[in-house]
C-alpha cells in the first residue's frame, strides 16, 4: 500500500517518535501511520488532545488472508488541514486478537471498538465491554465479518445466558422500540427523578442488516455495491453511494468526468433540501404543532417531484456508478429546476418563519437539550449538531470534494447548542443548498458523464468523507478482487447519538422527544450491521427479553 | 384464508406503522401519503400509536433478527381481522438483503414464524417498489380493505413448464 514517500506533515511532528513508518495514501489528503500496538494509546492521546484532531471512526479488518493477522484502523481527521490520519495497528494473534482500548483518551471511539469486538472478535483491552451490534440471540462464538464465515450464514439461536441487571434508578420510562415519535425501531430508556431526566440508555442496532458483509460477498461487484450503499438509508442514501464511489475512484485512481462531479453535488444538495424539510416537519409534529408538519411536508413534496424529474425516482436515485453518473442533466431541464427552487425557497421561508415564531414552539426549542461546545468536541459530533454548538465543521469546506471547491456558500454556526439553534442551522442550510444548486447549474461544464474504462487493483486503500444532511459520513475502503475487500461505513448519527446523554440530562421529561429528534437521528444508517446494549456511565444495564416484550406491546 | 372485511373497516382505516428494519425510504413515503399532497386522511386513514388500536399494519423492511420478537408481539397485539400491508421490496421478499445473516427476509417467511407462534394473519397485500410510491401505497390499502379489486392474479409455474 506504500504509494508516496513524502515527509511527515508539520502538524504530526509531536508524535513522530511513536510512529514506526508512515505512508501517504493520497498525497495531501490521507496519511497512514503504522504504529506498534503498545504505542497506540499514546498516539491516540497525542492526536486527540495535543494535535486537536477529531476522531472519525475505527474499523477492524480481518487481514489473515493477506499477511496472517488482524488489523485495526483508527481514522482521525485534522479539519484545518483537510487531512485524514489513519492509525494502523497490526495484531499478530490469530486466535485471540486484542488491541489496547483508546476510549479513555478518545471517548468518541466507544462504539466502534465494541463493534469490531462483536463482528470480528478483536478484544479492546482495558475497558468495559458488552454486546453492541449483534442480536441478543446471536451465538457468542460466531463473528460474521471474519473471512472464514460464509456471508449468508444464519447461526441457530443461542440460549440467553445474560444475567438481568437492574439499574440504580427506580423509574425508567421506555421509549420504543415502536413509539409514535420514532419512525424506526429503536429503544431508549429514560431514567427520571420526578420530571427530570437523570440518565438515558440507548439500545439500537435493530436495523442491522449485514451490509458490510454483503458487499464482500460474491453477489456483488464494484458497480452493484453503489446500489447497496444507496439502500443503507432511505433519506440520505445518495450520500452513502457517493461516498462509496468516491472511495473506489480514489483507491483505484479512476478518472471521473467533471460534469459527473457537478451532477453528484447537485443531487446531494437536492437530498439535503428534502431531508431538512422533512426534519422541520417532524420536529413540529413532535412539539404537537401538526399544522407545521403539514406545511413543511407540502413544501417538501416539490423537492421530491424535482428529484423524480432529475433522476427518475423519488428516493434511492440509482444514479451513481463507479466512474460517473448514469443520467445527464440536460440544459432543457434547467428552467424547471430554477422554478421549483424558487417555490421551495419561498415556501420554506414562510413555513420556517411561521414555525419558529409560534410562541409555544419557540419556548420548547429555546434553551432545551443544550450541548456545550466542550462536550461536542470531546464526542467528535458532526453536522448541524456540531455547528449549533459552536464547532465550525463542515466536510464540504474542510475536505473539499466533488464540485464544492467551485462554489461559495456560508456555513451557519450558532453557539447556544440548544434545540432552537439546531433548528436554525438546518433552516439556513436549506437556503444555502438552494444557492449552491443555482451556482452548480450556472457553472456546469459540458462533456461526458460516465467513464466506463477502469480497472481496479486489489489492495488499494481510500478514506472519503461526505457531508450528509445529518453530518459527516465517512467510508473506508480496501479494494479486493472484483469487489471490495473491506468496506466500513460510519454514518453521521453514529457519531451523534452518544451526545444525547449530555443533552438529555437534567431536562424535563416532556422535552425528551424533541431533544432526541433534534440530532435528526437516522437509525438505519447507524445500524447497518447488527444489535445493542448501551452503557450508563459506570453501570452497564442490559435489556432483558421480558422487558422488551412489555415495551413492544406499547 | 378468505375473510370478508367488516363493512365498518372500509370507512375509516386506522393504520399502525411497523418498521421491521427498513431503510426509511418506504417509511417516509408512508408519511408522505398522510401529508397534504397525497392526503390519505381524506379516506379516513389515520396513523395510530398502538397496534391495539389499528385495523391495518403497514409493514416495511426485511424483518431483522433483532426486531423479530418485537414484530411478533406487535402483530399479536392487533385485533382481528389482522390485515397487513407489506410495503416495499424488502417486506415483499427480503429485497437486496434476502440472504444476509441478520435478516429473516420478507413477509412470507415472517408469516410462517407467526403461524408457529399462533398469530393468524387474515389478509395481506403486497406493495412492491423500492421504495413503494405513495400512489401504490394508497392503492394497496384500498385493495386490502376491499374498496378496489385486485388487478393481478397469482400463477405459479414450475421451471421447464410452458
Amino acid at each position: 500500500m506504500n504509494q508516496h514517500k513524502d515527509p511527515l506533515p508539520e502538524r504530526l511532528r509531536p508524535i513522530e517518535s511513536l510512529i514506526r513508518e508512515w505512508l501517504w495514501i493520497d498525497r495531501g489528503r490521507t496519511i497512514m501511520l503504522d504504529v506498534k500496538r503498545e504505542n497506540l494509546v499514546e498516539v491516540a492521546r497525542g492526536l486527540y488532545k495535543e494535535i486537536g484532531a477529531f476522531f472519525k471512526t475505527c474499523a477492524g479488518v480481518d487481514e489473515r488472508p493477506l499477511w496472517g493477522g488482524y488489523a485495526v484502523h483508527h481514522i482521525f481527521g485534522i479539519d484545518e488541514e483537510g487531512l485524514d490520519v489513519v492509525v494502523y495497528v497490526r495484531i499478530p494473534e490469530k486466535d485471540y486478537p486484542w488491541v489496547p482500548s483508546i476510549v479513555r483518551e478518545v471517548p468518541a471511539a466507544d462504539w466502534c471498538e465494541l463493534e469490531f469486538r462483536d463482528l470480528l472478535g478483536i478484544d479492546p483491552r482495558g475497558r468495559l465491554t458488552q454486546r453492541l451490534v449483534l442480536p441478543d440471540d446471536w451465538p457468542e462464538e460466531v463473528k460474521p465479518l471474519r473471512k472464514d464465515v460464509p456471508y449468508g450464514y444464519r447461526p441457530p439461536r443461542a440460549e440467553e445466558t445474560k444475567p438481568a441487571e437492574v439499574g440504580m434508578y427506580p423509574s425508567g420510562v421506555p421509549v420504543g422500540p415502536y413509539h409514535p415519535a420514532l419512525h424506526e425501531p429503536e429503544y431508549f430508556e429514560l431514567y427520571v427523578e420526578g420530571e427530570e431526566v437523570v440518565d438515558v440508555r440507548y439500545r439500537g442496532f435493530h436495523v442491522h442488516r449485514g451490509i458490510e458483509k454483503l458487499a464482500e460477498s460474491p453477489r456483488f461487484d464494484y458497480n452493484k455495491v453503489t446500489f447497496l450503499a444507496e439502500r443503507i438509508c432511505g433519506i440520505c442514501g445518495f450520500v452513502h453511494s457517493c461516498a462509496y464511489v468516491m472511495a473506489v475512484e480514489r483507491a483505484g485512481k479512476v478518472e471521473v468526468p467533471e460534469r459527473a462531479e457537478y451532477i453528484r453535488a447537485l443531487l446531494l444538495e437536492v437530498e439535503r433540501l428534502h431531508s431538512h424539510l422533512l426534519w422541520l416537519g417532524v420536529a413540529a409534529h413532535l412539539l404537537g404543532y401538526d399544522a407545521g408538519f403539514m406545511h413543511a411536508w407540502r413544501v417538501r413534496e416539490k423537492t421530491m417531484i424535482l428529484a423524480e424529474y432529475l433522476t427518475g425516482s423519488r428516493k434511492t436515485y440509482g444514479m451513481n456508478l463507479v466512474g460517473g453518473v448514469r443520467k445527464d442533466i440536460t440544459p432543457e431541464k434547467v428552467p424547471k429546476i430554477l422554478k421549483v427552487l424558487e417555490e421551495v425557497a419561498k415556501g420554506t421561508k414562510k413555513v420556517a418563519d411561521m414555525i419558529v415564531s409560534v410562541p409555544q414552539v419557540r419556548k420548547r426549542l429555546e434553551g432545551t437539550g443544550v450541548l456545550r461546545k466542550s462536550d461536542a468536541a470531546a464526542l467528535s459530533v458532526v453536522g448541524p449538531v456540531a455547528r449549533a454548538s459552536g464547532l465550525n465543521r463542515d466536510v464540504r469546506k474542510d475536505y473539499p470534494y466533488l464540485a464544492y471547491k467551485d462554489v461559495s456558500f456560508k456555513v451557519p454556526v450558532y453557539s447556544e447548542g440548544d434545540n432552537l439553534s439546531r433548528t436554525l442551522v438546518r433552516v439556513e442550510e436549506i437556503f444555502e443548498s438552494i444557492e449552491i444548486i443555482k451556482q452548480l447549474l450556472d457553472r456546469m461544464p459540458p462533456g461526458e458523464v460516465l467513464n466506463e474504462e477502469w480497472d481496479i487493483e486489489p489492495g488499494r486503500y481510500a478514506v472519503t468523507s461526505v457531508e450528509a444532511p445529518r453530518g459527516e459520513d465517512t467510508h473506508l475502503l480496501i479494494t479486493g478482487v472484483g469487489r471490495p475487500y473491506r468496506w466500513r461505513v460510519r454514518a453521521p448519527t453514529y457519531a451523534n447519538i452518544p451526545a444525547l446523554r449530555p443533552m438529555l440530562r437534567g431536562q424535563e421529561l416532556a422535552d425528551a422527544p424533541i431533544t432526541i429528534a433534534s440530532i435528526d437521528p437516522c437509525f438505519s444508517c447507524t445500524d447497518r450491521m447488527l444489535v445493542i446494549d448501551v452503557r450508563t456511565g459506570k453501570r452497564s444495564v442490559l435489556v432483558t427479553r421480558p422487558q422488551v416484550k412489555v415495551v413492544s406491546l406499547g | 384464508m378468505r375473510v370478508r372485511t367488516p363493512r365498518a373497516l372500509k370507512r375509516s382505516i386506522w393504520v399502525f406503522h411497523l418498521n421491521t428494519g427498513s431503510c426509511n425510504a418506504c417509511d417516509i413515503e408512508i408519511l408522505d401519503v398522510l401529508a397534504p399532497f397525497m392526503d390519505a386522511e381524506r379516506f379516513g386513514v389515520k396513523l395510530v400509536a398502538s397496534p391495539r388500536h389499528a385495523d391495518v399494519a403497514l409493514l416495511t423492511g426485511p424483518i431483522t433478527r433483532e426486531t423479530l420478537p418485537k414484530v411478533v408481539n406487535a402483530l399479536r397485539a392487533m385485533p382481528r381481522p389482522r390485515l397487513v400491508l407489506a410495503i416495499g421490496a424488502c417486506a415483499v421478499s427480503g429485497g437486496i438483503w434476502h440472504d444476509s445473516y441478520s435478516v429473516i427476509g420478507g413477509f412470507p417467511r415472517l408469516k410462517k414464524i407467526l403461524e408457529e407462534n399462533g398469530v393468524v394473519i387474515d389478509r395481506v397485500v403486497y406493495v412492491p417498489g423500492c421504495p413503494a410510491r405513495p400512489e401504490a401505497i394508497i392503492y394497496g390499502l384500498a385493495v386490502l380493505v376491499g374498496l378496489l379489486k385486485k388487478k393481478v392474479r397469482k400463477e405459479v409455474k414450475e421451471a421447464g413448464e410452458r
